[in-house]
């Protein structure tokens, strides 16, 4: 303790020798530099005030500007939508349609049992599953139930539970469904286009979403925009050629036959002679666009555009015009096809019946091979060539459309005889249905192979012109042929529809099995025209393995063919060109391929 | 001089008023300018909505469904139709 008491007594000491009035510190003369050198300072920290204040308000403003409208300006979207898809007479075929989407934030949600029960019940969903997604209290975002239709959100809408709500969406609905799937096609969640139309054209289809930025008020009301507002580009509307009514007609009769033959597919293809439009694009079987889900690859394939095969005798009335148009023969020129065959470098190509001496438009309506191929020995191999590419076989059709096929013709050079020989009735090349329906619009357009076009032609444009390849008269006299081929006598008097006169040629071949002919699978064919003397339009249909006892193209795809074209001409308002009476065909004869 | 400012003050008092006045009234226009074209954007919708369940609730298969389940009807065949040329049809109407 001695150290404390020291220490005391020390300091005492010292207040006692304190003297207030008379400090050497007031004393001491204050040195002048000091007073200078704090108003120094202090003018130099005004300076970098100043300098600061500078730089933020007037040099680099244009931070602190965005910052300051941020707190309070807020950006809208201006949704585009998506163009539609139409017929040629403004039948909605594709559409976006805005629709609700159900979300909630779970942890704002106070809803009663019986709520949630309804609620459940209105979705469609297990109570269990709401109650679990309304459980979870640790996320702020869940959705309920995306792209719901109107009147339900409405509903859930009713029940006022406290933190569910809707965001808008659009929604592609396809009107027609199932009977133009493979022509609109469709496109996925982000609008995007995956098929079809949607695909081709999705560039113009495809809408520019725009934006504004808006001042709100308390209560969320715009109440100001700010800057220039950048406005949503709707996408553009798409006109098909295709008639809605033609289109759902044709779907139906190819689907009844497919049904009927117990076959595994159709198509059928319809074309607007005087235009190149293309009416109807129809496959069987088909999807509905709206729910795609456990979609197979077979529904999906657009077969009359992506299916080749070969194309058999409807090859022979090209060979017959080509021989015509050369003056290598006359219609009414006699062909000798006894006994039945013939034997080019050793392989033989027999007629399925023997007919002996035919004229060519006989050659024609029988479909004899041997005839046929009389009339192609006498062509170059180049000259065959080049009347099948310029007709569009082994050409990748000219059309926006996704999928196309180019088919098979090789180049003439690599062909041998025998080849050429079974190229003139239609084997060692392939084609699809829609090549094969284009091809024949140069019979049906006087001699001029047609510009084909999915979307619809202007009303006051001139038609389109057509490639030459065939004289108008040859034209003419194959028409002829092909309207003896599709009447009594011919191999598809079943094509005969009331009322119009038609042409067309048949067709049935082994399907190819790898690299032999199935014994007992075929296909089934038929292209023709209507009305024979003026054609307006050509009709394509194809029946692929009918399994049901019957597989001749006359029985299978002619009536489809009859049914299509009459109910076409009516809806396109053409007057029928014959006379109306029961027409009895009892004997059509055997048909050959 | 007094008076002169007392009327300037006045006036100036008057035009802050107007101004706060005008403010108010052009941002309750634009509240419901806004409004109205949302409104107009809705109807839009909905309207490409109602097309598109009227177009669904008359498609080509659906119509021809009924047309021959419901009402028994037939497709029209040449047979059955009476052809009119236009000329023949003014000719008539005269």
């Amino acid at each position: 303790m001695s150290w404390f008491r020291k220490l005391n007594r020390k300091a005492g000491a010292v207040s006692r020798g304190v003297s207030y009035s008379s400090s050497p510190l007031l004393a001491s003369k204050t040195p002048p530099w000091r007073s200078k050198f704090l108003v120094a300072m202090i003018g130099l920290g005004s300076v970098v005030l100043i300098g600061r204040a500078l730089s933020i308000q007037v040099v680099h403003n244009q931070f602190y500007l965005e910052q300051g409208e941020k707190r309070y300006a807020h950006e809208l979207d201006l949704p585009a939508s998506r163009g539609r898809i139409t017929d040629r007479h403004g039948a909605l075929l594709a559409t976006s349609v805005s629709v609700p989407s159900i979300w909630v934030i779970p942890k704002d949600v106070q809803a009663t049992r019986e709520q949630k029960r309804e609620l459940a019940k209105l979705l469609g969903l297990p109570y269990a599953e709401i109650d679990r997604k309304l459980a979870d209290t640790s996320s702020r975002f869940a959705w309920l139930q995306r792209q719901v239709d109107e009147p339900l959100w409405q509903q859930v809408k009713a029940l006022g539970i406290k933190g569910v709500y809707e965001t808008r969406e659009y929604r592609r609905k396809y009107p027609e469904g199932e009977a133009a799937a493979h022509l609109v096609g469709f496109t996925d969640t982000d609008d995007n286009g995956q098929e079809g139309i949607e695909l081709a054209f999705q560039r113009d289809l495809q809408g520019k979403d725009g934006s504004r930025v808006v001042v709100k008020d308390r209560l969320g009301r715009v109440v100001e925009n700010i800057g220039d507002q950048v406005e949503a580009v709707d996408g553009r509307n798409i006109e098909l050629a295709a008639d809605a009514k033609v289109q759902s007609y044709a779907y139906q009769r190819v689907r009844d036959a497919v049904l009927e033959h117990k076959a595994k597919a159709g198509s059928a293809v319809v074309i607007d002679v005087q235009s190149g439009e293309v009416l109807a694009l129809a496959n069987y079987p088909s999807f509905n666009p709206a729910d795609r889900r456990n979609l197979t690859g077979a529904q999906l394939r657009n077969r009359a555009l992506t299916d080749t095969f070969e194309p058999g005798s409807t090859m022979k009335p090209f060979i017959a015009a080509w021989a015509l148009d050369s003056g290598r023969v006359r219609p009414d020129t006699p062909i000798q096809t006894a006994p039945g065959s013939i034997t080019i470098t050793g392989s033989t190509i027999r007629d399925a019946h023997p007919h002996g001496v035919l004229t060519v438009a006989e050659v024609i309506q029988k479909s004899s091979n041997v005839g046929t191929v009389k009339m192609a020995m006498q062509m170059d191999r180049r000259e065959m060539w080049e009347l099948y590419s310029q007709v569009g076989f082994g050409q990748k059709p000219q059309l926006q459309f996704p999928g196309a096929v180019t088919g098979r013709l090789r180049p003439f050079k690599t062909w041998r005889p025998i080849e050429q020989a079974t190229m003139s009735y239609g084997y060692g090349l392939s084609t699809s249905l829609f090549q094969l329906a284009r091809a024949y619009t140069v019979f049906a357009h006087d001699g001029e192979v047609m510009p084909v076009s999915m979307l619809k032609q202007a009303a006051a444009a001139t038609p389109p012109a057509g490639l030459r390849v065939l004289k108008p008269e040859t034209a003419r006299a194959v028409r002829e042929m092909l309207r003896l081929a599709a009447g009594p006598g011919g191999t598809a008097p079943r094509a005969q529809t009331m009322g119009y006169s038609v042409g067309g040629k048949t067709g049935t071949a082994h399907k190819q099995e790898g690299k032999e002919y199935s014994s007992n699978k075929y296909r089934a064919w038929f292209v023709g025209m209507a009305p024979i003397d003026k054609p307006r339009i050509v009709v394509a249909v194809m029946v692929d393995e009918p399994t049901n006892g019957v597989y001749f193209g006359g029985d299978v795809a002619a009536p489809v063919f009859a049914q299509v074209v009459q109910q076409t001409l009516r809806t396109l308002g053409v007057a029928p060109d014959l006379d109306v009476k029961p027409q009895i065909m009892a004997n059509g004869v055997a048909e050959s391929f | 001089m007094t008076r002169v400012n007392m009327l300037l003050v006045l006036a100036l008092i008057l035009s802050s008023l107007y101004l706060v006045r005008t403010a108010y009234d052009s941002r309750r226009l634009f509240t419901d300018l806004d409004r109205a074209k949302n409104e107009a954007a809705r109807l839009d919708t909905e309207q490409r909505r109602l097309e598109a369940e009227r177009q669904a609730a008359a498609t080509n298969l659906r119509v021809e469904r009924t047309a021959r389940e419901r009402l028994a009807m037939r497709n029209a065949t040449p047979a059955v139709t009476l052809y009119v040329s236009d000329s023949a049809a003014s000719g008539v109407a005269r």
